[in-house]
C-alpha cells in the first residue's frame, strides 16, 4: 500500500495563488479528511493529485513515486472520483466498467466479471448494468463511479465531496466502504464540506484555507490546537476565521 | 419579470465582449476579419449577377426580381428551421429552466423570454447572408431612404413570422413527443430534408437561369421562373414591398404587403404566446422525464469488441470501441452519414453533368487534367468533412475527459486511438470519390494511380491534423460536439489543411504535367527530369510524414498542458 507526501505543492491560475505551498505527509492506510471553506483550493489539490492539474511548483509521491515523472505507474495505484460524476452517457454501466477494466489493464476473465457483477450489487446498480448512463439520476452516476474507482483496487483513493448527490443509505455504504478500504491498507484522500462526515470517519485531517494548510492532526489534535471545546465546527470554524491578510481565491477548477 | 428574464443573456453577452481577455480579442478580430470577408465576397457575387441581369433587355429587372424572392424565401426557410432548433434548446432544454420555473415569473412571461433567446439566437443569420445581397440591390438600383426603412422593418417582420412558425411547431413537436425525442426527430428530418433540398437543387442546376439559351422556348424559361410565386407566402409579401421601393412600383403596393407581413407577424406572435398558455409548462414538463434506454449489443459490434483489441491493442481498442458505441447510439451523430452519402452523390453527379464534349481543349488532356484537379477538390472535401467529425473527437470526450486525464493511459494512445478510429473511413471515402470520378472521367491508367496514392498522403495528414489541432483548441463543455469545429480551432484547422492539401498537389503538379505530356507526344524523359520528378514525389511524402508527426504530437503536448 502506499503514502501520500505533497512537498511543497503550488498552483496559479492566471497569476493567482490557488494553491499554496501546501506540503503534507498521509501514512498508508489513513482515511484522511481535507477540509475547507468554499474556493479554498480543495479541490485543485486533488485534481493535481490525481494527475488531472499540473502542478506549478512542487511534487507530489504517491508511494515514493513522483506522478510528474512516472504518471503511468503512479496512476494505476490511484483511484479518483470527481465531485460531480461525469461518466460516457452513450454507455451503458457494465460497458463502462469494462471500459475502465481495459484503462488499467485489469486481466480478462471470469474473476474481472464477477469482480463487476459483485460491485454493481454493491452499489444497487446490478437491476440498471444494461442500461445507457444518460438515464441514469445523479446519484446512480455517483455510485457508478465508486464502482469504477474500486474496481482495480487502488492502493489510493482520492475523493472529492462523495457525499454530493447520494441519499441517506448510499451516504452510509460510502462510508462503511471508505472504512473498510482504510482498514485494508488503502489511503483514503478525501475532501468534503460536511463536518459530520469528516468527524464521523477520518483518521487525520488538513484544514486548508485561501490555498494553504492552516492546521493538520487527528481531531483531537486539532481541538488541543485551536484551544476549543465542542464539535469539529467550532474547531474548523476557529481555523478558518477570515484572516485579514488573506483573500478567499475561487477560480475556475473549484466549483 | 419579462425584462428580468433576459437580464442573464445581455449581462452574460456584455461580459464576453467587454470581459475578453487579449486571446479572446484576438480571436474575435480573426474572426470579424473572416467573417467581413465572406461578406463581400457574398456583395460583390450578388452585384456582379444584378449587373448582369441588367444587361439582358427586357426580362432583366424581371429577374433581379426574381432573384429577391428566391433569396427571401432561402432565408425565411432557414429562419423558421433555425428557430425550431434553436426553440429547442431555449424553450426546452436549456440547464437553466428549471431555475427559472422555480421564479415567480408566469408562463407566458418565461416564454416571451425564451422565445426572444430564440430569435437573437437565430436571426443573426439573416444579417450575414441577407445583408449583402440587399446591399447589392442597393449598390445597383440606388432607390431613395424607404427601401431601407422597409428592409428594416419588413425583415423584422419576417423574422417574426419565421419565429412564429418555428416555435408553435416545436411546441407541438414536443407536446407530442418528448424534448430528448424531438430533438433527434428535429435533427433527423432537417437532415433528411436538407439532402432531399441539395439533391435536388444540384439536378435542377439553378446555373442555366443565367443562360437562357439552355431552355427550349422563352416560355419554358419563365415558367421556370415563375416556380416560386405564390400570393400565400409571406416572403412574396416581402419581396413586393421591398421591390416596390426600388422604384418600380406605386406605393399601394408597399402599403398593402407590409400591413399583411406586420398583421401576420402580430398575429402569430399573439397565437404563440396564447398557446404557451396552455402547452408550454406541459411540454417542459415532459421534456424533464428521461427515458429509460437498453444498450443492445448487435452481431456486428461483438466482432468488432472481439477482433479490435487483437489489431490495435487493448487500450487502444477500449478508447476505439467507446467512440463507435457513442457514435451510432447518438442519433444527432451517425444521421449525419446520411448527409455525407448525399455529399459523395451530388459530387460524383457534377462530374457526369460536367460538358466536356463542348470544350475546345483535347478531351482526353482535359479528362486527365480535371482528374489532376480532383484530387485537390477531394482532399478540400476531406478537410471539410474531417472538420466536423474528426476535430471534434477529442472534444467528445465532453466532462467525461477526467477519466482519461486520472487514468495511467499515456495520452499519445489517446491521440492514437482517435487517430486509428477515423483513418479508414476517411480513406474510404476520398479513394471512393476520386475512384469513382476517375471513373467517370475514364482517365489513364497512370492518373488513376496518382489519384490513389496523392489520396493516401493526403487523408493520413489531414485526419492527423484534425486530431492533432482538436486537441490544441478543445472544448469539453460544449453540450454539442459539433459545435467545437464552428469556432477559432475550427478555421485554423480548415486554413491548415487547405494549404497542406494545395502543397501536395502543388508538388505533383510540375512531375504529373512533365509525365503526361512526354507520354502524350511520346518524348523520352532525361535522368535530370526523372530526378526532379523523384524529389517532387519525395517532398510530397516528407510533407504529408511531418504533418502527421507534427500534428499528432502536437496534440499530445497540448493535452498534457490542458487546465
Amino acid at each position: 500500500m502506499a503514502t501520500i507526501e505533497l512537498i511543497d505543492l503550488t498552483k496559479y491560475f492566471r497569476g493567482v495563488k490557488a494553491v499554496d505551498g501546501v506540503s503534507l505527509t498521509v501514512r498508508e492506510g489513513t482515511l484522511f479528511g481535507f477540509l475547507g471553506p468554499n474556493g479554498a483550493g480543495k479541490t485543485t489539490t486533488l485534481k493535481m493529485m490525481a494527475g488531472v492539474l499540473k502542478p506549478t511548483r512542487g511534487r507530489i509521491l504517491i508511494g515514493e513515486k513522483d506522478i510528474a515523472r512516472e504518471p503511468g505507474a503512479v496512476k494505476h495505484k490511484l483511484a479518483f472520483i470527481p465531485d460531480h460524476p461525469f461518466v460516457y452517457e452513450k454507455l451503458t454501466a457494465a460497458e463502462f466498467l469494462h471500459f475502465m477494466a481495459d484503462l488499467y489493464a485489469l486481466e480478462t476473465g471470469p474473476p474481472l466479471e464477477s469482480e463487476i457483477e459483485r460491485l454493481l450489487a454493491l452499489f444497487h446498480l446490478d437491476g440498471w448494468k444494461n442500461d445507457l448512463v444518460e438515464g441514469y439520476s445523479h446519484g446512480m452516476k455517483q455510485r457508478l463511479v465508486l464502482c469504477a474507482a474500486l474496481l482495480h483496487r487502488p492502493e489510493v483513493l482520492i475523493v472529492d465531496e462523495p457525499m454530493v448527490g447520494l441519499d441517506p443509505s448510499g451516504s452510509r455504504l460510502v462510508k462503511d466502504i471508505f472504512k473498510e478500504e482504510a482498514a485494508r491498507g488503502t489511503t483514503v484522500f478525501m475532501s468534503t464540506h460536511s463536518l459530520e462526515v469528516a468527524e464521523e470517519v477520518c483518521d487525520e485531517i488538513a484544514i486548508i484555507q485561501a490555498g494553504k494548510i492552516r492546521a493538520q492532526g487527528s481531531p483531537d489534535d486539532l481541538k488541543a490546537e485551536a484551544g476549543v471545546d465542542g464539535n469539529l465546527e467550532s474547531i474548523f470554524l476557529r481555523f478558518t476565521e477570515r484572516n485579514p491578510n488573506s483573500h478567499d481565491v475561487l477560480h475556475s477548477s473549484e466549483t | 419579470m419579462f425584462f428580468i428574464l433576459l437580464k442573464p443573456k445581455i449581462t452574460g453577452f456584455r461580459n464576453q465582449v467587454f470581459r475578453a481577455d487579449g486571446k479572446h480579442g484576438k480571436r474575435a478580430l480573426v474572426l470579424g476579419i473572416l467573417g467581413s470577408c465572406f461578406l463581400a465576397v457574398i456583395f460583390l457575387l450578388s452585384c456582379r449577377i444584378l449587373l448582369s441581369f441588367q444587361s439582358v433587355e427586357l426580362i432583366g429587372d424581371f429577374l433581379a426580381h426574381k432573384m429577391l424572392n428566391m433569396v427571401l424565401l432561402t432565408l425565411f426557410s432557414l429562419l423558421v428551421f433555425s428557430h425550431i432548433i434553436s426553440g429547442l434548446s431555449n424553450l426546452y432544454l436549456s440547464n437553466d429552466l428549471e431555475f427559472c420555473y422555480a421564479t415567480p415569473a408566469s408562463v407566458q412571461e418565461l416564454f416571451a423570454a425564451r422565445a426572444v433567446h430564440t430569435v437573437l439566437d437565430s436571426s443573426w443569420m439573416l444579417l450575414v447572408f441577407g445583408l449583402p445581397v440587399f446591399m447589392a440591390y442597393a449598390y445597383v438600383y440606388r432607390p431613395g431612404i424607404s427601401f431601407y426603412v422597409s428592409l428594416i422593418h419588413l425583415n423584422l417582420a419576417m423574422i417574426f413570422i419565421a419565429a412564429g412558425i418555428g416555435i408553435l411547431v416545436i411546441m407541438a413537436l414536443v407536446s407530442i413527443f418528448p424534448a430528448n425525442r424531438t430533438r433527434d426527430i428535429v435533427v433527423l428530418l432537417s437532415l433528411l430534408m436538407g439532402v432531399v433540398l441539395y439533391v435536388v437543387f444540384r439536378v435542377l442546376r439553378p446555373e442555366r437561369l443565367m443562360n437562357p439559351d439552355a431552355f427550349f422556348s422563352v416560355t419554358e424559361y419563365l415558367s421556370t421562373l415563375r416556380g416560386t410565386d405564390s400570393p400565400y407566402l409571406p416572403t412574396q409579401w416581402i419581396s413586393e414591398a421591398l421591390w416596390s421601393t426600388l422604384g418600380h412600383h406605386a406605393p399601394k403596393s408597399l402599403l398593402f404587403n407590409s400591413a399583411l407581413a406586420w398583421s401576420t407577424a402580430g398575429a402569430l406572435t399573439v397565437f404563440s404566446i396564447w398557446s404557451a398558455g396552455s402547452l408550454y409548462f406541459d411540454g417542459f414538463s415532459k421534456s424533464r422525464e428521461a427515458k429509460k434506454k437498453r444498450g443492445e449489443k448487435r452481431i456486428l459490434m461483438r466482432a468488432v469488441d472481439r477482433f479490435l483489441p487483437l489489431i490495435f491493442g487493448r487500450e487502444t481498442a477500449a478508447i476505439m470501441l467507446k467512440d463507435i458505441r457513442a457514435f451510432f447510439r447518438d442519433n444527432t451523430q451517425w444521421s449525419q452519414l446520411l448527409l455525407l452519402g448525399a455529399l459523395v452523390v451530388v459530387y460524383l453527379y457534377n462530374f457526369t453533368a460536367l460538358p466536356l464534349d463542348k470544350s475546345p481543349i483535347r478531351l482526353d488532356f482535359l479528362q486527365n487534367e480535371l482528374a489532376f484537379l480532383n484530387m485537390g477538390l477531394a482532399g478540400f472535401v476531406v478537410s471539410a468533412v474531417s472538420a466536423r467529425f474528426v476535430f471534434p473527437a477529442i472534444s467528445g470526450e465532453g466532462y467525461a475527459y477526467w477519466i482519461i486525464q486520472s487514468s495511467p493511459l499515456p495520452l499519445q494512445r489517446l491521440l492514437r486511438a482517435k487517430y486509428l478510429f477515423f483513418l479508414l473511413p476517411m480513406v474510404i471515402l476520398a479513394e471512393s470519390l476520386v475512384v469513382l470520378t476517375n471513373v467517370l472521367l475514364e482517365v489513364s491508367p497512370f492518373i488513376m494511380v496518382l489519384s490513389v496514392s496523392t489520396m493516401l498522403l493526403l487523408v493520413p495528414g489531414i485526419v492527423a491534423l484534425g486530431v492533432g489541432l482538436g486537441a490544441r483548441y478543445p472544448d469539453f463543455r460544449s453540450e454539442n460536439v459539433a459545435k467545437a469545429a464552428t469556432g477559432f480551432g475550427g478555421l485554423v484547422f480548415m486554413i491548415i489543411s487547405a494549404l497542406f492539401v494545395a502543397a501536395v498537389i502543388v508538388l505533383e503538379a510540375g512531375p504529373v504535367y512533365i509525365l503526361f505530356s512526354a507520354q502524350v507526344n511520346g518524348v523520352k524523359i532525361s535522368p535530370f527530369t526523372w530526378f526532379f520528378v523523384f524529389c517532387s514525389f519525395f517532398l510530397a511524402l516528407v510533407i504529408s510524414g511531418f504533418v502527421t508527426g507534427k500534428s499528432l504530437k502536437m496534440g499530445r503536448r497540448a493535452l498534457e498542458n490542458y487546465e
